[in-house]
């Protein structure tokens, strides 16, 4: 609703920007300045002028399909109360935290997903034109060939509809039937198998989620689960260069080669769908990095050094590398030498190489050399700065990759950074409004926030936040880096910042920009205990609940530990007794399929500790009971604090009840508490007794184990 | 009795690690100097002769020159003097056991043999290995070879002496010093709570890196963006020959995944409504904003043309039922959006060239 209204205000403006636009005024700058301002001032001025003007009406102006749009939006800022616009649909399905939204927002993508398979598998069930005007978009693609027989035409077709096996088929007939194909046909059937790597295209993840339901029983076998999980691994990270595929065979059977056959040879072998740096997506599988690793450089080591081959055969032939191919093999330098000095060599001769051929270097050829400097050590940094200059002086303006490798290279390992490179960098980027150019640009802002609190620098980081705000530069980061970010960025918000500033940010951005980590909240905590504002915690605690981390043991520490420390005034201590009631609800044993959480000595006496300033006596005996059946010793405090309560409420039956319990744990202590417990309260005659009765021998009650355990001593 | 003991025991720890702290610490942190110090020899050293980034490449390559042995032999030393320290821990907490209550004497009981065994020690000769290595990095050099020598013995020397000295005071407290350094690792998150422990600790750690963090810093202070040389590999040159022929070959199926992925990178969900519209519009799914009248100017009339016909309506007579009738006509034509305006000035046409026809008839009437 409040969109819709600021949106009003947003139309007329636009209105008035339109008509203004419609009369051309040639005469002088006033003019325009009138009819900029709005209409109906724009005619009175137009009046008293009026005569020898003329105003030409355009005939029509067109309009840019997206201005009204785009104007509108620009005028709905964020909701700090609200969960992303995309699940708004149902409020039922609103998330509460990560794991939800994350969940949410698969489902609904994956729903997206299915449809699109059944249509593009029934086709015949969706001939209808719906539409009036048709929108191709929502209709199925036709994606069965229309030409028949055998022809380079029907190849074509084939290549184009990125068949990969009927166009190896077709073309391995065509020439057993001693049918030429052109050159430009075969070219572009290598570059198909050089994509693809000899798997067929996969879009979607699809083949996942069929292997899934393929095999539902397979998944109890402990067994079996890791490798299929590995098969799943290696298959999702796309296609990989297998020994005397396809594309080798062709390559070596086809008459003429021209040079942009050798530089799609150079570029598929090359090509990593990388396996290794998608930690998004491979944490899912159960493999170790390590293991990963090794399978990784192994399977792709041989393609590499192929590559590298495959370029040396082309200077031979005398041919000219294209500009891809260049940044492809600079992008396999790493792999292809050991020493940091020689990785430097290598690339620069390449490079030299590009300007021998007289091949223009663009600027993913620069993210590349900066991408394998990131592999280069000490050598990376001081040569990416040459880098850097080199784009300068050819007018290349650095993307963000750019700038991402930059920093990786002069921070990721390093011992003592300084903040001179990230502030010049942030520098640079706060005045440019960027586009993608890269696919690696969307790592910069992350990586830039994680400089930020390495380097505890909170002044930076602001600097970073602001150039994220500018233009469209926050498309750049998708939800699960957005994630990243904000986490970051809070957690050295609270590191730096005055608590009232850590507060704002975090009714600002929590649940509606990113959901807290559990780190965040610890370093919210200790934000809050550093700034004595302890009474904030039980709203900390009702956030806590909604992520879902009530059941984080660390995090419960926290919680018990701030509470119970130091005494509050009394309201606060009741806020503090009921949270601590509800994380001993954590403890107990709640519904069926719950495993209650194993409480933990600590735990049990912040707890106790809790109830008895709250002046809970019973709720504070009941969990001193718990002391004794999970083999725990209560603290000195806590059982002096519990004596204080019981004094408080003057309930000597407990008071006796713990120098009981603390004689029947063998406790030095028992033997104070008692004494405390005969000077403060009021005993009756039956309560004195009780007491005397305790003795070190404790009373007849449960005193067998007691006195056999004494008679031992 | 078990338990009063374990009481007994936890309640005599903190007593027992508090006082050996400070001590800890003051050792830790003279090991550390000398550490440096030894460092900022050898720098100083290789320096002579060639310059540091030099000498640390020659130190990656792992060429075995006398300086590389010195130093590795150095760096063997360290884990050899931390295994003896380990050997003696187990001894101190061998006679922690035995003499339970007295773990407060015992520091005054370390401090006699750590004075006995410290003379012995400043008689012991150093490794011979390490003379030699020493020798040779002093004949490497040009001159002053037997001042440079004694300088480097001297110096390994008191290296020893401090690490000894360590030994001895710092065996009792090597849990403390391990504990001191998880806590420092943990200051930084735990911000707030320690904050007066942690400027302390700032302080010495601050004495402890500063050397080092200065030699990286002037090494960084150099690295700017704005100043240094470039490759020179390349020549910027105009190019448009080759413009001309990238633009005649079709796009290849690298060009349009690579156009994909570059897209995919900024294609982020729509954060409202109006980006949502956006987005169908794009996919041209939504009808076009602004909605207006402007549909079908192409074919040379403008809507007013469509609707206000009465302008043809001139030829007929002011009133009357035929009046009346056309206005009706013209009333409907307005609204039919599937004829021209043409063929809606034909259609008006023809009623005139009509009611022309039958005027004497009309007349009649």
């Amino acid at each position: 609703m409040a969109a819709r209204r600021a949106g009003a205000g947003c139309w007329q403006r636009a209105l008035s920007l339109g008509l203004g636009r419609r009369c051309r005024l040639p005469r002088g700058p006033d003019s325009y300045r009138s009819s900029s301002s709005s209409p109906a001032l724009g005619k009175t001025v137009d009046n008293s002028q009026v005569t020898q003007e003329e105003i030409v009406l355009p005939r029509r102006k067109t309009w840019d399909k997206l201005a009204v749009l785009q104007t509108l939006a620009s005028t709905v800022n964020r909701d700090p109360t609200a969960a992303h616009y995309m699940f708004q649909d149902d409020p039922f399905l609103m998330p509460r935290n990560a794991a939800n939204s994350r969940l949410y927002s698969l489902s609904k993508e994956s729903g997206k997903n299915a449809a699109k398979y059944i249509i593009k598998n029934f086709p015949q069930y969706f001939d209808k034109t719906f539409a009036e005007p048709n929108i191709p978009c929502l209709m199925p693609e036709a994606l069965t060939p229309q030409t028949e027989g055998m022809s380079e035409e029907a190849l074509r077709e084939r290549i184009h509809l990125r068949m990969v096996k009927e166009s190896v088929d077709m073309f391995d007939q065509l020439l057993q039937a001693g049918t030429p194909v052109s050159l430009e046909t075969t070219n572009s059937l290598l570059d198909l198998l050089c994509f693809y790597g000899d798997g067929e295209p996969t879009p979607e993840k699809e083949p996942e989620e069929k292997e899934d339901l393929e095999e539902p029983g397979v998944n109890a076998s402990e067994q079996k689960a890791p490798k299929r999980q590995f098969q799943r691994g290696s298959r999702s990270s796309g296609p990989r260069w297998r020994e005397n595929n396809h594309a080798e065979r062709i390559f070596k059977i086809i008459p003429e080669r021209n040079a942009h056959s050798y530089c799609t040879m150079i570029r598929g072998m090359v090509k990593v769908k990388l396996f290794l740096t998608a930690g998004g997506f491979s944490s899912a599988f159960e493999i170790s990095h390590s293991q990963r690793l090794f399978i990784f450089v192994f399977l792709q080591h041989g393609a590499y050094s192929k590559a590298y081959d495959m370029y040396i055969d082309l200077l031979n032939e005398r041919h000219k590398a294209d500009v891809h191919a260049f940044n492809a093999l600079i992008r396999a330098v790493p792999y292809l030498k050991e020493r940091f000095v020689e990785r430097w060599e290598l690339t620069k001769d390449l490079l030299t190489h590009m300007a021998q051929q007289k091949v223009q270097p663009t600027l993913l050829t620069f993210n590349s050399v900066l991408k394998s400097l990131r592999r280069c050590g000490g050598v990376g940094r001081t040569m990416s700065l040459f880098v850097l200059k080199e784009m300068e002086a050819l007018d290349i303006e650095p993307s963000l990759a750019s700038y991402e490798h930059l920093l990786s290279v002069h921070y990721k390992g390093v011992d003592a950074p300084s903040s001179d490179i990230i502030s010049e960098v942030l520098n640079e980027v706060e005045n440019r409004n960027f586009t993608a150019q890269d696919p690696d640009d969307a790592n910069f802002f992350t990586t830039a926030m994680q400089v930020c609190c390495d380097l505890k620098d909170i002044k930076l980081a602001y600097q970073l936040n602001k150039a994220l705000e500018k233009g469209d530069n926050w498309k750049f980061l998708d939800v699960d880096r957005s994630n990243g970010y904000w986490s970051k960025f809070f957690s050295l918000l609270c590191m730096m910042e005055q608590i009232e500033v850590v507060l704002k940010w975090y009714k600002e951005m929590s649940s509606s920009l990113f959901y807290p980590t559990p780190k965040n909240i610890l370093d919210l905590l200790q934000a809050l205990d550093a700034a004595n504002q302890l009474e904030m915690i039980p709203s900390v605690w009702e956030d806590v609940k909604q992520l879902g981390f009530s059941r984080r043991q660390d995090l419960l520490e926290e919680f018990l530990s701030l509470m119970s420390r130091d005494q509050h005034p009394s309201e606060i201590q009741l806020a503090f007794a009921k949270c601590a009631e509800e994380i001993k609800a954590v403890h107990e044993p709640a519904g069926p399929g719950q495993v209650p959480l194993e409480w933990t000595g600590s735990a049990l006496g912040h707890v106790v500790v809790l109830f008895s300033r709250a002046g809970r006596t019973q709720d504070a005996w009941n969990m001193m009971e718990h002391f004794q059946k999970i083999n725990r010793i209560p603290t000195d405090k806590v059982m002096d604090e519990f004596l204080n309560c019981a004094k408080q409420t003057n309930c000597p039956d407990e008071a006796i009840k713990m120098v009981k319990l603390a004689a029947s744990l063998g406790l030095p202590l028992s033997q104070r508490l008692k004494s405390r417990t005969e000077e403060e309260f009021e005993l009756s005659e039956t309560q004195k007794k009780a007491l005397e009765s305790i003795k070190w021998d404790g009373d007849s009650s449960d005193s067998d184990s007691d006195s056999s355990d004494s008679d031992r001593e | 009795m078990w338990g009063l003991a374990a009481r007994l025991l936890a309640a005599a720890r903190p007593h027992g690690t508090a006082r050996p702290h400070g001590t800890a610490r003051s050792k830790q942190k003279l090991f550390s100097t000398s550490s440096v110090l030894s460092k900022d020899k050898d720098k100083s050293t290789a320096s002579k002769d060639s310059p540091p980034e030099g000498a640390a490449k020659k130190q990656e390559d792992g060429a075995e020159t006398p300086k590389q042995q010195l130093l590795d032999i150095i760096g063997n030393m360290k884990v050899e003097v931390s295994y003896r320290k380990k050997l003696q821990q187990l001894k101190a907490s061998e006679n922690k056991k035995q003499a339970m209550n007295k773990v407060e004497g015992l520091d005054s009981e370390g401090s006699v043999p750590q004075g006995i065994t410290e003379d012995t020690q400043r008689d012991k000769p150093l490794n011979p290995e390490l003379v030699k290595a020493a020798s040779a990095v002093a004949s490497s050099l040009p001159h002053n070879k037997k001042q440079i020598e004694s300088e480097l013995l001297a110096q390994l020397r008191r290296h020893e002496e401090t690490t000894d000295k360590q030994k001895k005071g710092g065996t009792i407290n090597i849990r403390n010093v391990i504990s001191e350094m998880t806590v420092k690792r943990q200051s930084p998150a735990q911000w707030g709570v320690r904050i007066s422990g942690r400027i302390s600790l700032q302080d010495e750690d601050g004495r402890r890196i500063r050397p080092e963090r200065s030699s990286a810093r002037s090494m960084d202070s150099r690295r700017s963006l704005k100043v240094g040389r470039r490759l020179n590999i390349f020549t910027k040159a105009s190019t448009e020959p080759e413009h001309a022929l990238k633009t005649v070959s079709s796009p290849t199926i690298w060009d349009l995944e690579f156009a994909k992925e570059v897209a995919a990178v900024t294609a982020q969900p729509p954060r409202n409504g109006f980006e949502e519209m956006i987005q169908w519009t794009k996919e041209g799914i939504l009808w076009e904003f602004p909605i207006d009248n402007e549909v079908g100017m192409e074919d040379d009339a403008e809507f007013y043309e469509h609707i206000f016909l009465e302008k043809h309506l001139e030829g007929f007579p002011k009133e009357g039922p035929i009046r009346h009738f056309m206005e009706l006509v013209i009333c409907g034509l307005s609204k039919n959006p599937y004829l021209s305006v043409k063929q809606k000035v034909e259609h008006i046409e023809w009623f005139q060239k009509y009611f022309e026809e039958k005027k004497e008839l009309l007349q009649e009437i």
